[in-house]
């Protein structure tokens, strides 16, 4: 079924001036699929990951998410975003904030928005008046993000700064925080590359478990034992192309491409 | 011994003209302080542009203006500006230490552009990535995010423009303002001795500055510790 598909992605292309480092790239990503990209460095797997949600402007292609191509420099990225969440190599947790307030930032920013701009409606007629309250949306989002605080165990941290957390602490808040938005899709670009060895298992714990929860999710990683359990397609990235792609047994067990023969033999 | 004494007398005490000096003094105060919010201001908007044309290449024009700004402001002596807006653009208005407060504030603002830019350089790139893949826009990002900590980073640096400040404004009495700096000449009009007055007014800059280094030191040592503890706002790798 065509409707299937969350994100559908044709032709991109992408250029940092001279350097072409994605070359007509296609793949179309289903709700609920476990998409993990791997392939060496400078292949274009953060390129194409920061495409998706157009973090990089795309040069060239598509990318339909609900459908509207969100490629076209006319549509609205912000409201897209909101529903597309993203983790960092470098956690990037809001510095001058609290763990809560980096969780509850976003999603009672975006909803105050929408709270004024409907009683901005309201006052000409064109919309119901709102029945929500500032206090109301602070003190729910408040609730629901010591809620996902609880479910990763650090509910006490919720008034630390991020300087005095751990790396693994930081990345599983940076996962929730994204997770506060209750996105569509969840976007990783290598978030345990950053972390010391022992602070791994936490964080693709974490990730598993969003992963057995059916959220969709795109991930850019080297550790090849998780992408084999977790992936439902492995994506081998090679010059700015796909050069090979399918389940993990058949690029693990019987890999195709002489490159990806190559990275694997380096990497497993 | 005597003749010292009659002297500081004549220069402080008599006629009560200690209270000149600490009239001047305030206005030397507030002109310094509303020319530092004066210039805070255009140099953290200055900064801020220039950020975002870093970062998003928008604001082409606006870039190219506080440029021109910058140059022209930096590149003229502070004294000829002090004219221009107290004989010429201020001409009508009589409110000498407000013109003189403007002045200095936009010529401060040329300054703490740059002392912000670097404020907005050392936060970490990925704090603008985070704010807008959660859908927050850039201005939404920058308010909440990138400002307070570029404003953090650069504070100690943006105090001491308030202590340049309150100095470098000595010259407002150029054009007749009372601050503390025209003093000294006043009371030598009527006692004719330079010495004491021009002491005394020495000694009162001097004690504000040294009060308000001290401000400063304060105000450093407490950012140090609370990086080491918690709410580090530096850069986050
Ligand atoms: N903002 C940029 N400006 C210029 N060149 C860039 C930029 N970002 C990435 N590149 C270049 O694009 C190419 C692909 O980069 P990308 O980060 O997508 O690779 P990657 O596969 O994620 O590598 P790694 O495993 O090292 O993270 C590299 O040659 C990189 O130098
Ligand atoms: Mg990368």
């Amino acid at each position: 079924m065509e409707n299937n598909v969350l994100i559908s992605v044709k032709d991109l292309s992408k250029s940092f001036g001279e350097l072409e480092v994605l070359k007509s790239v296609s793949i179309d990503i289903k709700a609920g699929e476990k998409v993990v990209i791997i392939g060496a460095s400078g292949s274009g797997k953060s390129t194409l990951l920061r495409c998706l949600n157009c973090l990089e402007d795309p040069t060239g292609g598509e990318i339909i998410f609900e459908n509207e191509n969100i490629a076209d420099p006319h549509v609205d990225i912000n409201i897209h975003r909101q529903k597309m969440g993203m983790v960092f190599q470098q956690f990037n947790l809001f510095n001058n904030k609290t763990v809560l307030e980096n969780i509850t930032l976003a999603p009672v920013m975006v909803r105050m928005q929408k709270l004024r701009r409907q009683k901005h409606l309201a006052l000409f007629g064109k919309a119901e008046k709102p029945t929500e309250t500032k206090a109301q949306i602070l003190a729910e989002e408040q609730e629901k993000a010591m809620a996902l605080l609880a479910r990763i165990g650090l509910a006490e941290k919720a008034e630390a700064y991020p300087s005095t957390l751990s790396g693994g602490q930081k990345q599983r808040i940076a996962i929730v925080r994204a997770l506060a938005m209750n996105p569509k899709v969840m976007l990783f670009d290598e978030p345990t590359s950053a972390l010391d060895p022992e602070m791994v298992g936490e964080v693709l714990d974490l990730m598993k478990e969003l992963a057995n929860e059916g959220m969709t999710m795109a991930i850019v990683t080297h550790e090849m034992g998780f992408a084999r359990e977790v992936a439902d397609r492995i994506i081998f990235m090679d010059g700015g192309v796909i050069a090979e792609e399918g389940t993990p047994e058949a690029l693990f067990g019987n890999p195709k491409n002489v490159r990806l023969q190559a990275f694997l033999a380096k990497v497993l | 011994m005597e003749q010292l004494w009659t002297r500081f007398s004549k220069a402080f005490l008599v006629q009560n003209r200690w209270k000149m000096y600490f009239e001047g003094l305030g206005n030397t105060l507030l002109i310094a302080l509303i020319a530092a919010l004066i210039g805070i201001t255009i140099g953290v908007v200055m900064a801020m542009v220039n950020y975002i044309n870093k970062k998003t290449g928008k604001l082409k024009i606006a870039t190219k203006i506080c440029n021109f700004y910058i140059t022209v402001v930096r590149g003229t002596p502070v004294v000829l500006q002090l004219m221009i807006l107290y004989f010429v653009v201020f001409a009508f208005w009589d409110n000498g230490i407000m013109i003189g407060a403007i002045t200095f504030g936009l010529n401060s603002g040329a300054y703490v552009a740059e002392i912000a830019r670097a404020g907005f350089e050392s936060v970490d790139d990925g704090q603008m990535e985070a704010g807008r893949s959660l859908g927050l826009s850039t201005w939404q990002t920058m308010r909440t995010i990138i400002i307070p900590q570029a404003v953090r980073n650069c504070l100690p640096s943006l105090f001491n423009e308030f202590i340049m400040l309150v100095k470098e404004t000595s010259i407002v009495g150029y054009v007749g303002i009372y601050d503390l700096g025209k003093i000294p000449g006043l009371i030598q009009s009527r006692t004719f001795d330079y010495l004491f007055p021009l002491l005394i007014a020495a000694v009162l800059y001097l004690v504000v500055v040294l009060a308000l280094t001290r401000v400063l030191h304060m105000i450093e040592k407490r950012m140090a510790k609370s990086d080491r503890n918690a709410g580090g706002a530096t850069n986050g790798k």
